[in-house]
């Protein structure tokens, strides 16, 4: 219930307002009344006795759209602390201000040089607006380069939120002004968000995200085939929980460079998860949503199409740390798997209203259906800390190479605080499996080797592979030495492989495709 | 890197290790041991400051183990933790004197 004081109350005509507004309430029973001040000039004492009575009654009571000389009365008499008291808002006009960035709920505004201003697309935006100013707060204490508002004002029929971003300029603008900074953009764009990713937010803090793809996947799952609607919901299902950052909307006119410095903006999606879920909105950012009709990236990102996915490509590749395509198609299967079950739901909520959305939807569901055929688990590593890339070494398998390949090793495993003991047992590991294929996989030949290190979180685990194109040799065949002979009966031979074999939580050898590969994997 | 401290005394003989014995740094050891240990009856090798060692290690130690009960006796002294585990997995606990 809504009422609205006007001009002047005082004591001349208290009685007769207080008399008109129990008459409006008359059979009004709900606690929630608010009082629209947004006309009214100034208040006596008498007038405030009249607040003070309905108040008894109406617990709730509040006022809104107070001038700054009425806030000044109601804040010295003390009306501020004992009920909602909300301040008449800044009406500011962004009619004819350059957009510089777009998000779920609102566009950004320049209103002048130093500040924005982000306009809420739903009227009742307040309590959003709030939200949004306590999860930037959040992420601000939690070490995100961020903004946040420092006012709410009124755009037309909706609010918005300020904030001072000194020349912002986002990487939408940049990559659309500017393409030849795609590289320079890519390492920013990345280097934030695996600083985002790397985070981990106290529980209860956020919400998850995973809740909201279980969610979505659950309303489209019945446009796919039943096996296949089946199975995307129980591959979504075992993806890991996890109390990492996640942003929600992390595409590039969310990214912005103000002076020197890269923010993020636009914080109301911030959730936590698996990083899966925010890799399929990028997706569909530069790709997904445009797959049919490419028009639609150049409209809201500014740049074309090709250039849309060649950043996403780019960044794919530098979050995963790796170009190997080997490594990078498989999990970009997976992502795409959960962006098609994003879109299609997106849509169908959104009405699929005329031939161009049907075949839209058709190609994402076709799309959808190719993949779940050979995708068969959503999880993936995830570098640890978001900080520690999956690495590799090419390196010529002679022993004189060894003090590289334990330094390479160790220096991934001092990233992740590895203790001395355990880098010790993997320092022996290595040693055995790289002086293994130094010595017998190519001679008399030489040859090369491959060494891969990866690190995956919860717990942490770490993952050594190695790779050679030499004859195949299956070190682990060999039987066991005996370790209870007395000395002069004992062999010298097989004690490598048998301490890596103790050392290690997993030892597998396969030979595929002419390689040997072996990987070592140590949970830490 | 390997750095052998040697102490040779009559027929007594200190070796100091100190650093990483690995498949890069034992053949060095190796042919240490084999030039200083004829007539030497016993062989004390002090791991106080070995930080490391693998299988290659191993060898030249159980080598000079074979050598020395022959010849007289062999202690392995100072060993530290990270050592020590080495040795316990692979039973060199059981064919080294270890003080």
């Amino acid at each position: 219930m809504k009422i609205e004081l006007k001009g002047r109350i005082d004591s001349n005509n208290a009685s007769q307002v207080e008399k008109e507004i129990w008459d409006r309430l008359a059979g009004h029973s709900d606690a929630a009344v608010t009082l629209d001040a947004t006309d009214l000039e100034y208040i006596s004492s008498a007038g405030l006795r009249v607040i003070l009575r309905l108040k008894k009654t109406y617990r709730d009571l509040k006022i809104t759209g107070v001038s700054s000389e009425v806030y000044e009365i109601l804040d010295m008499t003390g009306f501020t602390e004992m009920m909602t008291v909300e301040k008449a808002y800044r009406v500011v006009s962004v009619e004819g201000c350059e957009v510089i960035g777009e998000g779920a709920n609102g566009k950004v505004y320049r209103i002048d040089r130093d500040n924005v201003v982000k306009v809420y697309k739903n009227a009742d935006a307040l309590s959003d607006i709030q939200h949004e100013r306590e999860v930037a707060r959040l992420a601000l204490v939690l070490g995100v380069p961020t903004a946040i508002s420092y006012d709410v004002v009124r755009v037309g029929d909706s609010y918005g939120s300020v904030f001072e971003l000194l020349n912002a300029r986002s990487f939408a603008k940049i990559l659309a002004e500017e393409p030849e900074r795609m590289d320079w953009c890519v390492a920013e764009y990345v280097k934030l968000l695996k600083m985002v990713h790397g985070i981990t937010v106290p529980t209860g803090k956020l919400p998850s995200i995973k809740a909201d793809a279980l969610a979505y996947i659950r309303r489209m799952q019945h446009t796919l085939p039943p096996e296949y609607g089946e199975k995307l919901l129980r591959m979504a299902e075992e993806i890991p929980e996890s109390d990492h950052m996640i942003h929600g909307d992390y595409h590039t006119k969310n990214i912005v460079l103000a002076g020197d410095e890269v923010l993020l903006i636009d914080m109301d999606t911030l959730s936590v998860g698996h990083p899966i879920f925010e890799l399929a909105q990028m997706y569909n950012s530069y790709v997904g949503f445009s797959e049919y009709n490419e028009d639609i990236v150049l409209q809201f990102q500014g740049y074309p199409a090709s250039v849309a996915r060649a950043f996403w490509k780019n960044s794919l590749r530098a979050y995963l740390g790796t170009d190997d395509p080997r490594r990078v198609n498989p999990v970009e299967d997976k992502i795409r798997c959960i962006a098609y079950a994003d879109l299609i739901d997106w849509k169908c909520r959104h009405g699929v209203e005329n031939e161009e959305d049907r075949a839209t939807v058709a190609l994402w569901t076709q799309r959808l259906i190719e993949l779940l055929g050979r995708v068969d688990s959503l999880a993936f590593d995830v570098p640890a800390d978001g900080n520690t890339p999956a690495d590799e070494l090419d390196i010529e398998a002679v022993t004189e190479n060894l003090p590289r390949v334990l330094a390479f090793v160790d220096e991934r495993l001092e990233k992740v605080a590895c203790p001395m003991k355990a880098q010790m047992q993997i320092d022996v590991a290595v040693e055995e499996i790289f002086v293994n294929i130094a010595s017998y996989a190519y001679a008399p030949e030489k040859g090369k080797a491959t060494v891969r290190v990866e690190v995956s979180e919860d717990p942490v685990t770490v993952t050594i592979t190695f790779v050679d194109h030499g004859i195949p040799y299956d070190p682990l065949a060999r039987e066991d030495p005996d370790i209870t002979l007395p000395a002069d009966e004992r062999e010298a031979g097989g004690l490598g492989i048998f301490m890596t074999k103790k050392f290690m939580d997993a030892v597998t050898y396969t030979y595929k495709d002419g390689q040997n590969i072996l990987t070592l994997t140590k949970n830490l | 890197m390997l750095h052998i401290e040697k102490n040779l005394e009559n027929e007594k003989a200190v070796f100091a290790l100190e650093g990483r014995l690995d498949t890069t740094t034992a053949p060095a050891l190796e042919k240490e041991l084999r030039d200083s240990l004829d007539g030497v009856t016993s062989l004390v090798l002090d791991l106080e400051k070995l930080d490391y060692i693998s299988s290659a290690g191993l060898r030249v130690l159980l080598s000079a183990q074979k050598t020395m009960i022959k010849a007289g006796e062999m202690k392995v002294v100072h060993v530290n933790e990270t050592i020590m585990e080495i040795f316990e997995v692979t039973g060199f606990t059981d064919i080294l004197t270890i003080e």
